[in-house]
């Protein structure tokens, strides 16, 4: 594996590492993943997990990888624009596309991201056909009424839940929010400043069209309050039909930052696994009746204890 | 700014030079980076004392260790000695690049305690600023012990793994080497042996803080100041928010406006 550091730009350039395989272990020369930023964090990712992910597509997988700083985070210099934060993410995942595309031929892209990453991910992915797959990690999902239930029926039997909930409506506990968790003053900590999430009804549509496109989509959820269950991703957006396009997996016990080394081994693992599996699906031409070719089959882990 | 790898090829090291944007001060900075969690959530605040230190004159080289950030493999094998000389390193590609004579280190945290290591006969240092330093390495190590075993307590599944003695703390790994390594270094001892100009400057008042400050008071070179701010490096959301202390990085660069070598 060759690293090098790449300005993307000329004019306040998006920094990043471009990783590349070895020649003779590249399984898809012209195909890169590219990791994105988690929140605020710069592109080295919550925990080091981007550096661990993309040496290991590279060296288990064969495949570069290129992971940067959206303008405004880590290396890269705020750039001034009208656009809002998630518009210019998309514009600057297409702008490194263009560039890798000019400078090593890439014509398809896996995109990679937890949390804001993978909500730009999908975003990107709906606005650009290069895009072959992308793996979200804690992406866009919903509550079911299952998991609601699994949420809350332990919630109800809990006396001292509904001591707090009793303390909030009278009003003398405050639920806190971003800065104000931390105990530090707001103007000395800077947290995301994540927009909203879209509704569901949205995502379910731009899902749809990327399943008919053949799109390739890991997901990969981990232990929170609003994913509960293996399947709370597809019972979300029924009647999405995703087949073999999504692979899910659910890791109940694992934080949202990675913060266990077992953790992001076995996350690392199997998004490497994944990529290999769709890279070797898709260097060939499908013959099982797919429309889109970019069909890819493997088994989710699910460690889900409901 | 210009973004490059440097170093031996083997453990190339990542860094960032911010060239000066006004008058020469003749003198380069280097930024020694803390530990783990801290050198992640301490990135933002790095790179903005580099530029604002850049405007003031310094061309300014922060970079990361090897093992850590993008720089070259993990910690496995990786001892608290290697810092050091990944600090040497730095101190050589600063020099070339700027075409200064001197080197000023600045460390944060654990950053502190390597660059003072680095510093001790190092004749292209022209001084050491210890910003909230690490005193003890063994110290620091007990209280990372202390604090993973307080939240095991509390039902995390952080731990101190077994059997090689691999310390994971905040999502990041220190193996025994290194442990072991950095459990030698004392900033007193370390500091009596710098023989640049030090100073110390810290957002809080501690006891370590205080003793350090009194031994190194008898020195004529010898700068402190407190200047209060926030200082939780190892605060974990599941946002990953980032500690931005400006009063400190502010006193820093008063620091250096003032004082040019």
């Amino acid at each position: 594996m060759r690293e090098q550091v790449v300005m993307v730009g000329d004019d306040l350039p998006l920094v990043g590492v471009l990783s590349e395989p070895d020649q003779d272990k590249n399984s898809a020369p012209n195909t890169a993943v590219i990791l994105l930023n988690s929140g605020v964090i710069h592109r080295v990712g919550s925990c080091r997990l981007s550096v661990t992910l993309a040496r290991d597509l590279s060296e288990r997988a064969g495949l570069a990888t290129f992971r940067f700083d959206f303008s405004g985070i880590g290396d890269s210099e705020a750039r001034r624009g009208t656009l809002t934060a998630a518009q210019a993410a998309v514009e600057e995942v297409q702008e490194v596309m263009d560039y890798l595309g000019h400078w090593k031929q890439f014509d398809r892209f896996i995109l990679y991201g937890l949390c804001s990453g993978a909500f730009a991910s999908y975003r990107t992915a709906l606005s650009d056909p290069r895009v072959i797959g992308t793996v979200q990690l804690d992406g866009y999902c919903y509550r079911t009424w299952k998991s609601h239930m699994l949420h809350y029926a332990p919630r109800i039997l809990s006396p001292s839940r509904w001591g707090q909930l009793v303390l909030r409506k009278l009003g003398l506990i405050k639920l806190k929010k971003g800065a104000e968790v931390s105990g530090i003053e707001e103007r000395y900590f800077e947290v995301p400043n994540f927009a909203g999430y879209p509704p569901r009804q949205e995502v379910k549509q731009g899902l749809r069209e990327l399943n008919e496109r053949g799109l390739s989509m890991l997901y990969v959820f981990f232990g929170n309050e609003y994913y509960k269950y293996h399947k709370q991703f597809e019972d979300c957006f029924k009647p999405v039909a995703f087949g073999d396009n999504l692979t899910v997996i659910h890791h109940p016990h694992a934080t949202h930052i990675l913060s266990e080394p077992e953790d992001r081994r076995a996350v690392v693992e199997s998004i490497s696994d994944w990529a290999r599996d769709l890279i070797k699906h898709t260097q060939q031409p499908v013959s099982n009746g797919s429309e889109a070719g970019y069909r890819v089959c493997i088994c989710a882990s699910n460690e889900n204890p409901n | 700014m210009e973004a490059f790898y440097f170093g031996p090829s083997e453990s190339y090291l990542f860094g960032v030079f911010h060239p000066r944007q006004s008058t020469n001060r003749n003198e380069a900075v280097v930024l020694c980076n803390p530990f783990g969690q801290e050198y992640l959530r301490a990135h933002k605040s790095m790179r903005r004392l580099a530029i604002n230190l850049s405007n003031l004159g310094y061309s300014v080289l922060r970079f990361d260790y090897r093992g850590t950030g993008d720089s070259a493999g993990d910690l496995a094998g990786v001892t608290a000695d290697h810092w050091v000389e990944d600090v040497e390193h730095a101190i050589q590609e600063a020099v070339d690049m700027a075409a200064v004579p001197k080197v000023a280190l600045i460390g944060l945290r654990l950053g502190a305690l390597v660059a003072a290591k680095a510093a001790r006969n190092n004749k292209q240092v022209s001084r050491l600023i210890m910003w909230d330093p690490i005193a003890n390495g063994s110290t620091y190590l007990h209280d990372i012990r202390s604090t993973v075993l307080e939240a095991q307590n509390q039902g995390s599944r952080s731990r101190i793994l077994e059997p090689n003695g691999t310390i994971h703390f905040n999502g990041f790994s220190m193996p025994l080497p290194f442990q072991e390594t950095l459990s030698n270094l004392r900033l007193n001892e370390l500091a009596s042996a710098v023989s640049v100009p030090i100073a110390q400057i810290v957002s809080h008042e501690t006891e370590a803080f205080t003793n350090l400050s009194q031994q190194l008071s008898e020195r004529s070179d010898f700068y402190y100041e407190l200047a209060p701010a926030p200082h939780d490096w190892n605060y974990v959301d599941h946002v990953g928010g980032i500690l931005w202390p400006k009063p400190i990085i502010d006193a820093i660069e008063a620091y250096f406006d003032q004082r040019a070598f």
